[in-house]
């Protein structure tokens, strides 16, 4: 077990055993080779992904399709070849994640031009960056912007 | 925006270092290759706004701004 005194969780015990490999690290983050997934059911559907190389870093997510149903995955080559994959079609076990975070403006925001794909099996996770533009990286989230009741 | 028009195996240049030649081109794609100094960072748009939401997503967070963001999820 690894102590670390996570920005948004306060002290956590981390089991290295579980830890995922991000063999590219993330864009802007890329000594961010060994991430934990953290979950709170208080805090579901949040999740939290830890950095274990910077533990200032620590990003909040949620599965994709708590945001858009009908999200299509879609991922290049060296992507796939992160996880250890050969083709889409053939994985299994695949987690979905879009990172949360604070647009310009200050409203919440999913990334759902870059969701971060895990391989819970193989413990391997890429941030996947799409090379089209079907998805926004700043998708607005459901309540923002609404009117308080 | 500056538009300029070119063929495949023609180049040109940003500044005195940066040459951008147009190696292929199909149907909806077109393949490029960039000559840049190796203190040039060279990025799909994609992972350079991926980068830029990422540094603000490790950004400070009050707990209002938590409540706020798990109302909005749930």
């Amino acid at each position: 077990m690894v102590k670390i005194l996570s920005k948004r969780l306060g002290p956590v015990e981390i089991d290295e055993t579980v830890t995922l490999q991000f063999p590219a690290g993330l864009p802007g983050f890329e000594r961010c080779t060994r991430i934990a997934l953290v979950e709170r059911p208080s805090l579901a559907p949040l999740v939290f992904l830890q950095s274990l190389d910077l533990p200032e870093v620590c990003f909040l997510a949620t599965p994709v399709t708590a945001i858009d149903p009908g999200y299509q995955l879609s991922m290049t080559l060296e992507d796939l070849e992160c996880l250890g994959l050969e083709s889409l079609e053939l994985a299994e076990d695949l987690l979905c994640l879009a990172i949360l975070g604070p647009s310009e403006s200050g409203n919440f925001t999913a990334n759902l031009l870059a969701p971060v794909v895990i391989h819970r099996k193989a413990r391997r996770g890429v941030q996947a960056v799409r090379i089209d533009s079907r998805y926004s990286h700043q998708h607005p989230l459901g309540g923002e912007g609404a009117p308080c009741s | 925006m500056l538009v300029i028009r070119r063929r495949c195996g023609e180049s040109l240049m940003i500044g005195d270092d940066v040459e951008i030649e147009v190696l292929e081109c199909g149907g909806t794609h077109v393949k490029l290759g960039i000559r840049a100094p190796k203190q040039i960072t060279v990025l799909r748009k994609e992972i350079h706004l991926t980068g830029r939401q990422n540094r603000l997503a490790t950004g400070e967070l009050s707990s209002a701004d938590m409540s706020r963001l798990l109302k909005s999820l749930r």
